[in-house]
């Protein structure tokens, strides 16, 4: 089995990624990003690392925040993607989607083999 | 409504992750923190009633303040230090950068040289019109050099000295400062694969 340290590496290669592709079709707060990520995935083992990146993610310009009230009663920050974010978040799709090709036809052997 | 107990043991890991996030200015550590605990209030909130357990289980989930804590001031760090033109923000960013990274070392060192530069550049311009006849650009046996001189030998620049020794030292610190800025673009991308596993 592969070790912990690697399956975490490889989770926060992603998450950047995985956070901005949330945020395409609209805004969304943090809990409601660790939900959407959460769903089918486990790409986000412990919730509040996904904080400290949305906060250098807003610090780069790539997201802009707003805090909002909400009916739970307590504000929440929602975060979108800017221009700059939107380009960002289509070349790092581009080059993961081709990373990924590539990756499937070295891994296809050994996947075979499994089966 | 949330039990005193429990809304002090909110507080508590509240206080324990300002006190790990360190030094960020203070709006933005009560923004983190007020994020923080609206994301613990809305677990508390969702699926009944908030029990004990079911807090211990929510801080759990968000991890650790001392693992999260020092994310943050990483992130937002090395965000604000390439954005930012101060060479005191960015010295200290590459300083901790260097502190866990040769390539940050190196960074460092070359930061260090080419600000030392820039500001020795800066002392010569300073210094020219107090010491008019002592600071200058000599040729002499020993060949070229500029500062402060006894010994009589030529000086080749004269008052010009202050026009070229200000460029020089603009020169130096513009460009150490991009290159310091450049460089912390490796520092992220390191960053994002190098922090401490937490899960």
């Amino acid at each position: 089995m592969p070790d912990e340290n690697w399956r975490s590496q490889l989770r926060k290669g992603w998450l950047e990624l995985a956070i901005l592709a949330t945020l395409w079709d609209g805004r969304r707060y943090g809990l409601d990003i660790i939900r959407r990520l959460a769903d089918g995935s486990d790409l986000v083992l412990t919730e509040g690392t996904i904080y400290p990146v949305l906060n250098r993610l807003k610090e780069d310009g790539v997201v802009r925040a707003e805090w909002e009230e909400s009916d739970s009663g307590h504000p929440r920050k929602y975060y979108s993607l800017t221009a700059a974010g939107r380009r960002r978040a289509v070349a790092m799709a581009r080059e993961s989607a081709q990373f990924i090709q590539q990756m499937n036809s070295l891994l296809e052997p050994l996947l075979d083999e499994e089966e | 409504m949330i039990a005193h107990d429990m809304q002090t043991r909110i507080d508590s890991y509240l206080m324990n992750l300002r006190r790990c996030i360190g030094e960020l200015p203070p709006e933005e550590v009560n923004d983190i923190l007020r994020e923080i605990r609206g994301h613990i209030l809305e677990r508390a909130e969702a699926g009944g009633e908030l029990t004990n357990e079911k807090l211990v289980a929510i801080l759990k989930a968000l991890g650790k303040p001392e693992d999260i804590g020092p994310l943050y001031q990483a992130e937002a760090m090395v965000a604000r230090a390439r954005s930012s033109f101060s060479p005191t923000l960015i010295l200290r960013t590459v300083v901790r950068w260097a502190m866990v990274s040769v390539v940050g070392f190196i960074a460092f060192i070359v930061g260090i040289t080419g600000y030392s530069a820039g500001l020795a550049f800066l002392g010569c311009a300073i210094l020219k019109p107090i010491f008019p006849d002592r600071m200058g650009a000599w040729t002499d046996a020993g060949g070229f050099s500029i500062g402060f001189r006894d010994a009589p030998s030529t000086d080749v620049l004269g008052w010009w000295l202050i026009p070229v020794c200000l460029l020089a030292s603009a020169i130096f610190l513009v460009v150490t400062t991009r290159f310091l800025r450049w460089m912390l673009k490796f520092a992220v991308r390191r960053r994002t694969t190098s922090i401490p596993a937490v899960a």
